[in-house]
């Protein structure tokens, strides 16, 4: 019996291997490569020279580098509550029973196909302040619609309301959490004379807090690691006045610009620091506002 | 990986013994275990095939009949991608021994691509790079020196180039890289907005640049219509330099030194000159016009721009070929500096041999080759299509460049820059690359006002000699 149990295993195991493979290549080794190269000082060619812990006390030190994590915090603050909030609300609009709903889901959704580069070129123009949708828009209006992206003050707004473009991918998951909660709680809180609001706070919402945390830890690290749309908008990349240097972008000049890969290496793992941190957090957290229904609390 | 199989083979290396004849399960044992190994050397070959292995490599082979297959690895974009398959393609037609194969990378991923290449062992056997890192490079043994090829027919390339676009390709007196084109900038203006703003000639003093610029502005709160000049945005200390005597600014212990640099200094101030005008309105305009055509778009190419700072490239190509209703309507003269004659900077198009290539002979030949060293001919033809200044005044003599010359006047100003004695290349030094982002860094900090020209002098030359190659 404990033959055939090792057999099975091993068959098993044999099976998954061009995924343990491709773990151990592309995730776990480069993951202690980073580590290392972290404690050196290497371009990328040639051997790495062992400096200790001077990238670590050079980053704590580094004006550009807590510039990049103010940014990138004030970006993951402001972003994750917002496309949460907006994702759940666009598909609860959705999930209601109206003429021509599979048209309006799918319209819904297309925008989060549209590739990164092409849907930032977009909305560059849309932005523009001078012939731009957005500003002609306001122009009617009579407000002065400000420089957008090319603003100091409003960039970080600006990625902010282009990170909604987004929004399909969790919109479709909440969508798919909300077919799943029973019609019955519904009925037996109308009767019980809980109003709309009511049902939502009481019902809806607990029952899909588990695809709620979900999305959220996903957006977070996606927010964590903000970089294509500013990288590709911005020129200098960071500018305007270092408003758009994020934690990736400061990353990627130090390691593909300058080619400080040793100091490139630290921000990465400082990084990975960062999203465990956070992660755990928001985990440790889900135990007071997650709802499962096998839960036994 | 399949020579060391081989190898073992021919070594007469002896077989492991197999499984010894069995029972049932021992039977099914086996099938699983070939199952397994199959799967096993399927998932390996992936790993392989996707790190570029060398048994997966394409580049550095040699065909049976003894021709080199060679990589050219190549970061353009837009129009001038049709050129090279036409370079190509002319080059392998006439060199039998040896095959090229272009490849092309967006110039935001190319410097790592190249290294992850140069890591794996694989890298192309060519590669087109803009010059600022190539210091960096030869000074980490990233690029091979082309010191051992220039003997027999190779002996005068060095005295055959332009001394901006020889010294262009030095780290420490040795060549490392040899340019296919050059830049040469100068002042683009646009007839019919000068002609609106009441200008009769193109500016011959900065002063009088200033003045006729300002005219032509059309600016309502943030509805930028049009610019004058704008020296501020995507350009500022690099380009300029050449006309301020602020390209090379060192000081006594070799360091960068800007803030010391009395050019610098100048430049800085003329720079500082246009902080009146919205940084942020001329970037939005320019982003959304280079957001199209591959980049080849901007707000002068548009008509939307009274004098701008360009290369040949701007009046030779993307003007005829994104809007063509500008041909005509533009003039060309040297940019009116404060050096006493016309000048450029030596920066261009160089090709290297990455460490590691399979056939650095081979690819030394197409660098060569593509210089239009030894073909003079052909590159006095491709050349102006690509509006692109050759590394040689052998080209420029040529009689097709002649005839190009002759049909498109304008473009004398920028092919006489090349050889003026006030051009100059900036040194190439192992931080070169760090000073390129400080510098644009500090150029947009002065356009917003965040940092007084002196200031950014100071953070050029502190970012410059700070980067420690960490």
């Amino acid at each position: 019996m404990r033959l055939h149990h090792w057999r099975q295993t091993r068959l098993g195991l044999l099976f998954v291997s061009p995924w343990i493979i491709g773990f151990l290549a592309f995730f776990l080794y480069p993951f202690f490569a980073t580590f290392y190269y972290s404690f050196t000082r290497f371009t990328g060619i040639g051997n790495p020279v062992f400096t200790g812990l001077a990238n670590y006390s050079e980053l704590i030190h580094d004006a550009t580098f807590r510039t990049a994590l103010f940014n990138t915090f004030y970006y993951t603050i402001i972003e994750v509550p917002l496309s949460t909030v907006a994702a759940l609300g666009l598909a609860l609009l959705l999930n209601m029973k109206v003429r021509g709903q599979a048209i309006y889901r799918t319209l819904f959704y297309i925008p989060s196909i549209v590739p990164v580069v092409a849907s930032s070129l977009i909305f560059v123009w849309i932005f523009q302040p001078s012939f731009g949708l957005v500003n002609s828009l306001l122009s009617d209006l009579h407000v002065e619609g400000p420089t957008w992206f090319f603003s100091i003050t409003w960039s970080k707004p600006t990625f902010i309301l282009l990170g909604l473009w987004g929004l399909g991918q969790p919109m479709v998951i909440y969508l798919a959490a909300l077919q799943g909660v029973p019609k019955e709680m519904y009925e037996v809180a109308a009767l019980e004379g809980a109003g709309p609001l009511q049902r939502l706070r009481k019902v809806t919402v607990p029952m899909i807090s588990p695809v709620i945390l979900f999305n959220v830890i996903l957006s977070l690290v996606l927010s964590i690691q903000y970089f294509t749309q500013a990288q590709v908008i911005e020129s200098p990349p960071g500018s305007p006045g270092s408003s758009t240097m994020f934690y990736v972008t400061y990353y990627y000049q130090q390691a593909f610009t300058d080619l400080h890969l040793g100091y490139a290496s630290a921000m990465a793992f400082m990084l990975f620091i960062l999203v465990l941190i956070v992660t755990v957090l928001l985990l440790r957290s889900s135990s007071r506002w997650v709802y499962y229904e096998n839960d036994q609390r | 990986m399949i020579e060391k199989i081989h190898s073992r083979q021919r070594d007469g290396t002896a077989p492991r013994p197999g499984p010894r004849p069995g029972g049932r399960s021992q039977r099914r044992g086996r099938k699983a275990a070939a199952t397994s190994a199959a799967l096993l050397a399927s998932s390996a070959a992936l790993v392989l095939a996707a790190c570029g292995g060398p048994a997966a490599s394409s580049s550095g082979s040699s065909s049976s009949s003894g021709v080199a297959d060679i990589t050219w690895q190549t970061m353009w974009s837009g129009n001038t991608l049709t050129l090279l398959s036409q370079m190509v393609n002319a080059f392998n037609s006439t060199h039998p021994d040896i095959h090229v194969t272009e490849s092309n990378i967006p110039s935001a991923t190319g410097d790592a691509k190249l290294l992850s290449e140069i890591a794996a062992g694989d890298p192309p056997d060519v590669f087109t790079e803009w010059n600022p890192v190539l210091g960096e490079y030869a000074a980490d043994g990233t690029i091979q020196s082309m010191a051992p090829y220039l003997t027999g027919k190779y002996a005068g390339l060095e005295k055959w180039e332009y001394p901006i676009a020889l010294q262009g390709g030095q780290y420490k007196g040795a060549l490392y890289a040899i340019p296919m084109s050059m830049n040469s900038w100068a002042l683009y203006y646009n007839k019919s907005i000068m002609k609106a703003a009441g200008i009769s000639s193109p500016p011959a003093t900065l002063a009088q640049l200033y003045a006729d610029q300002a005219k032509e502005w059309k600016i309502s709160g943030n509805k930028l219509d049009q610019i004058g000049f704008y020296p501020i945005y995507n350009q500022g200390f690099e380009y300029f330099g050449s006309f301020f005597g602020a390209v090379n600014c060192f000081g006594s212990s070799g360091q960068y030194d800007f803030a010391g640099c009395k050019g610098a200094q100048s430049e800085a101030s003329f720079l500082a000159q246009y902080d009146k005008y919205p940084y942020a309105d001329v970037a939005a305009l320019q982003t959304a016009y280079g957001a199209v055509a591959g980049g080849d778009d901007d707000a002068f190419v548009a008509g939307k721009e009274g004098f701008n700072m360009d290369g040949p490239w701007e009046g030779a190509q993307n003007i005829p070929v994104t809007n063509p209703s500008m041909v005509g309507n533009f003039g060309v003269e040297a940019f009116p500096g404060i050096e006493p004659g016309p000048s450029t900077f030596g920066q261009g198009n160089y090709n290297i041999i990455p460490k590691g290539a399979a056939h650095p002979s081979a690819a030394f030949t197409f660098i060569a080759w593509l210089a239009g060293y030894d073909n003079t001919s052909f590159t006095s033809q491709i050349d102006p299509k690509g509006g692109w200044m050759p590394p040689s005044q052998a080209i420029v003599s040529a009689p097709a460049y002649q005839a190009w010359l002759k049909a498109n006047p304008w473009l004398n100003v920028f092919v006489n820059q090349m050889s003026s004695p006030y051009s100059v290349t900036p040194t190439l030094t192992k931080t070169e690359s760090e000073f390129e982002t400080a510098e644009a860094t500090a150029t947009e900090d002065i356009g917003e006002k965040t940092k007084t020209p002196q200031q950014a002098l100071a953070y050029i030359d502190s970012q410059s000699n700070s980067g420690a190659g960490g």
